[in-house]
């Protein structure tokens, strides 16, 4: 049973960051969505294993909360996002597309490296898994300073958010609850305003300003 | 039966089986295409047909070839054949088995790989350099990820060697479907159809000249040396697929020392690699090629497909 | 009991506002709901000169510094709520909102107020955490409340970088209680309560530790504003209305600052002065120095004042870096001097804006003979900002520049002072611009109007008694200090 729980466990990780590493891959706009809805439902796979194994209802709740809200209700938002931009691929990022994955390997690897003094201080299943998450939230973070769509950064943020979610569920099996809710929501509310900026903006001026905020600048 | 014996025995099935299966591996795959595509299609004994054709007519040489242009076949030949003969694809007792560490594979491979570049510049026309120039391109993006995709799989066996990979994948069936095993899949499977020379890296089928890679290189062989090239590449193509198949599903290939085991190895390879070859077929009939400069984006990819299994062992060991 | 009530006013407030439409004795209500907030504030800091409050079984905690804390933002929301009929009237006349958007407004401050509150007031690290989140979301749609191409922008910008920076303090904060859950080799069952934390913090792993603090100055460091995390700052403080510019700048960031002040007693506890004070040293030293270039080229007003906040920010950064008792209490003094200079000035910005139609320093000019009452209003305001005495920001910088020189750092003083001098000329040469020279109109020595006036010199004035009469503080800031402390 154990071995079923940790290989289960390892798939989910394994899962969430080849997703972020597609999301960085993929040009077109709704494959990349779907790369997301991919990602939330093999978070909240992680969480509901883990709360299985460690008996804590809690992470059991927060595990569906984070199928439901991760993996359904924000790419749902998202798609309405990029509905309002007809143009459907991401072109011309600030680094091109071979670099970037390059890129992303080497911030792969620098993940491992530095989170492996946090493992070493309570090795278990679980907390081997934390460079995953990590390398999730660089690539997230990546993605979010070099893509020039606006979709696109919305997306780089959620990723880094699913990297800390997925870190903080295998290093501390979820904080307390109230604040493990606090961050599931926060991301569907951030998502849910930026949505709802969007269409106040498309109403105001045309779609060129999603794309390419340059309005204000010194 | 005396182990070297059965090494020797082994090797010449292996070789045998390459030579032969190779050609029918490629007449299976344009087969399934055109199947899926409505046509009826050559037949699969068309390949093998095609080399005895080409071993009856005459040895021709270009006005300013050296002796590149007959020597690259033998080498692409001669190296595939080492290398296919060392691999454990039937058993895990080949002769020279102790040698046949992953690298060696790898770079026996390559070895060929330049033999075929330098081939196809020797006769001086402009499509084989720009045949030339691309798949030494291709082949250049496509190593990093084949080599760290072949570290990740050691990774889990702490051995490079190819036999003690697949002896301690048998010993341990688990490990087949860890997600560093999956992601090395992913990341070699890109790697393959690059060697190989299948859409979306290149057509094999093409008559453009402006959009070859392989067949670019071919362009002044005839006779012969092109049924001997033909033939290698075969063997190269037949390898990579049994090396995918063996390394990452390795039941059937026999241990021991006995004749029944050989035979089941036999079997379970050929229907392994043909399984092999059908999923690439089908892969070949959904895609469409690639353009030239997009092809970097598949191979970084491929790249970091292999770091993250790199990662992930490292992580999951 | 007085935290529960510190906290409820502004929820009773919020539901008010929610309830009615709009009217300007709402605006007036949640003035008064503030003032009852720093009344409370103040008896709080006495209460809490004697030990810490403690309420909701221990969810919620008021040491001396979450009272000051208190009194802080209790200070500049009374300065900003005073402000909110006027701002609404104004904008209601010139057709940039409606009644439905200035009921929005109210209810979004006084939800804005609450987090705040709840963020210094909370026991637990992570409700600071979810509070400091909420502030962010309100705010968002208060930055965007003018709905021009501008404003959107910015909010977009604000949420976008903020979220980032904030999720990336949840990940320091979940090292922390990991670091915390395995005290001493072994897991023991534990909270994010600060007060836990600190009593383990000697035994906390160092590693852990060293990469928790780093993700927590870079997180919280974004909603401080401090380099290279603040390029939302500028665009977002620039566009908003008056009343929530000065609210941002004068107590939101430094809210964001008390949580690193929290987590830097955690981690100096568990690593020494070393490393925290490297990591904070090197981000104050940047945004100073940032800011200080910024400043010289400025053409907008309120960006100005926006560049002039990351570089208290700045200031403060560097001595709670220093982290002496008297750099701390420095420190301290320099927030609350800081937010109700900054809330002077934006909102008489504000008022600037609505009678010129502008805020490009280029197109104002003159103010001190056209307009006496604000032009002096906002040169005296300048003045205090560049820490002239007898504004208090002089003795808060002079007493951060001597505990600079007991820790030995002079080369950051040196630094200091040389980005302070450049602001001051740069800041002078604006004012210059904006204050003085010879009108060309007919429209000279027009009046103020009393509500703008009022408010705003009396925070003056009392901002002018904090600097030569600082003995009611005195004890307070020492005691506060020690919150702040390992």
């Amino acid at each position: 049973m154990n071995t079923t729980y940790v290989a289960v466990l390892e798939l989910a990780a394994g899962a969430v960051l080849v997703s972020a590493v597609m999301t960085l891959w993929r040009r077109n706009v709704r494959s990349i969505i779907s790369m997301l809805s991919l990602q939330g439902i093999a978070l909240a796979t992680a969480a509901i294993v883990l709360g299985w194994h460690e008996h804590d209802v809690a992470l059991f709740v927060t595990g569906g909360l984070v199928l439901v809200v991760k993996g359904l209700v924000v790419p749902g938002v998202l798609r309405r996002v990029a509905r309002l931009d007809p143009r459907s691929r991401e072109s011309r990022p600030l680094v091109n597309v071979p670099a970037s994955l390059v890129i992303a390997a080497l911030l792969i690897v620098l993940s491992y490296v530095v989170t492996s003094r946090i493992t070493s201080l309570a090795p278990s299943d679980a907390t081997r898994l934390v460079p995953i998450g990590v390398a999730t939230v660089l690539v997230g973070y990546f993605m979010l300073v070099t893509r020039r769509r606006a979709v696109s950064k919305i997306v780089g943020l959620i990723l880094v958010d699913n990297g800390i979610a997925l870190v903080t569920f295998l290093l501390t099996s979820g904080v307390p609850l109230i604040v493990e809710l606090g961050s599931s929501l926060d991301v569907l509310l951030v998502v849910v305003v930026l949505q709802f900026l969007m269409v106040s903006m498309v109403h105001h001026s045309d779609t060129e300003q999603l794309t390419e905020m340059k309005a204000l600048h010194d | 039966m005396t182990s070297p014996l059965y090494s020797v025995i082994v090797t010449l099935v292996q070789v045998v089986l390459a030579a032969t299966g190779g050609p029918l591996l490629i007449g299976l795959m344009a087969k399934v295409k055109a199947r899926a595509e409505g046509r009826v299609g050559a037949p699969i004994v068309q390949p093998l047909r095609d080399l005895r054709k080409l071993m009856r007519k005459e040895r021709l040489h270009a006005r300013h070839s050296s002796v590149m242009l007959p020597l690259a076949p033998m080498v692409i030949f001669a190296a595939t054949t080492v290398a296919v003969g060392i691999s454990p694809l039937v058993s895990t007792r080949p002769l020279l088995g102790s040698s046949a560490d992953i690298f060696v594979i790898v770079y026996l491979l390559l070895t060929g790989s330049v033999a075929a570049a330098l081939g196809g510049l020797d006769a001086g026309t402009a499509f084989g350099g720009m045949g030339s120039s691309r798949a030494m391109t291709i082949g250049a993006l496509a190593e990093p990820a084949l080599l760290v995709a072949v570290i990740a799989l050691s990774i889990q066996s702490s051995s490079s060697n190819l036999t003690t990979i697949v002896s301690a994948t048998l010993a341990h069936p688990d490990w087949v479907f860890g997600p560093s095993r999956l992601l090395a899949l992913g990341a070699l499977g890109i790697v393959v159809i690059a060697e190989t020379g299948r859409i979306p890296v290149d057509n094999p089928a093409t008559h453009l000249e402006l959009t070859m890679v392989h067949e670019a290189m071919i362009l002044e062989y005839a006779g012969p040396e092109l049924a001997l090239y033909h033939l290698g590449e075969a063997m190269r193509v037949s390898l990579l697929f049994s090396l995918v198949a063996t390394l990452f599903f390795p039941w059937g290939v026999a241990t021991g020392h006995s004749v029944l085991a050989l035979v089941v190895g036999v079997g379970a390879l050929v229907v392994k690699t043909a399984l092999v070859a059908l999923a690439v077929a089908l892969i070949e009939v959904r895609s469409a090629k690639l353009r030239l400069f997009r092809l970097p984006e598949l191979l970084a990819g491929g790249f970091v497909l292999s770091v993250l299994a790199v990662v992930t062992g490292l992580v999951t060991r | 009991m007085l935290i529960l009530a510190i906290l409820l006013v502004p929820v009773a407030m919020t539901l008010l506002a929610a309830s009615v439409s709009w009217h300007p004795w709402v605006g007036w209500a949640s003035a008064a709901a503030s003032a009852a907030v720093l009344g409370l504030g103040v008896a709080l800091c006495v209460a809490t000169m004697k030990a810490p409050e403690v309420a909701l079984h221990g969810a919620l905690r008021a040491d001396s510094l979450s009272a000051f804390m208190v009194v802080v933002i209790g200070t500049v929301s009374l300065l900003a709520t005073l402000f909110t009929p006027r701002t609404m009237s104004q904008e209601m006349q010139s057709g940039v909102t409606s009644a439905r958007y200035a009921r929005h407004y109210v209810v979004l401050m006084e939800i804005f107020i609450t987090c705040m509150l709840l963020a210094v007031v909370s026991a637990n690290l992570g409700v600071l955490w979810v509070s400091i989140e909420a502030t962010t979301i309100a705010t968002t749609f208060l930055v965007s409340h003018r709905r021009t191409d501008g404003a959107f922008e910015a909010s977009w910008k604000y949420l976008l970088l903020c979220s980032v920076g904030i999720a990336v303090a949840f990940l320091g904060t979940v090292l922390i209680y990991y670091a915390e859950l395995h005290v001493g080799g072994s897991a023991h069952s534990s909270s994010l309560d600060w007060t836990s934390v600190m009593s383990v913090a000697h035994h906390l792993n160092p590693n852990v530790t060293r990469l928790a603090f780093a993700l927590l100055v870079v997180g919280y460091g974004t909603k401080v504003g401090l380099v290279p995390m603040h390029s939302w700052l500028p665009d977002a403080h620039s566009q908003s209305p008056a009343p929530v510019s000065a609210l941002m700048s004068g107590v939101l960031l430094t809210v964001a600052f008390y949580g690193l002040l929290r987590f830097r007693a955690i981690a100096v506890a568990a690593l020494g002065t070393t490393y925290p004070r490297t990591l904070l040293l090197v981000a104050g030293i940047l945004s100073l120095l940032l800011a200080s270039a910024m400043l010289i080229t400025q053409r907008d007003l309120k960006r100005m004042l926006a560049y002039s906040s990351i570089e208290h920010m700045g200031l403060l950064v560097i001595g709670a870096a220093v982290g002496t008792p008297l750099a701390i209490a420095a420190v301290l003094l320099h927030v609350l001097g800081h937010g109700i200079t900054k809330a002077v000035l934006f909102l008489s910005s504000g008022e600037i804006y609505f009678l010129e139609g502008t805020t490009e320093i280029a197109k104002l000019s003159s103010l001190l003979s056209r307009r006496p009452v604000l032009g002096g209003v906002f040169g005296f305001a300048l003045m205090s900002l560049v820490a002239f005495p007898p504004f208090s920001l002089f003795v808060s910088e002079l007493s951060m520049a001597r505990a600079e020189v007991d820790a030995g750092l002079w080369w950051v003083v040196a630094i200091s002072l040389g980005c302070l001098g450049v602001i001051f000329a740069s800041l002078t040469r604006h004012a210059r611009q904006m204050l003085t020279g010879t009108p060309s109109g007919t429209e000279v020595g027009a009046t103020t109007a009393r509500s703008v006036a009022v408010p705003l010199i009396g925070a003056l004035v009392i901002c002018a008694v904090l600097g030569t009469v600082s003995w009611p503080l005195q004890s307070l800031l020492a005691h506060a200090a020690h919150g702040a402390m390992p």
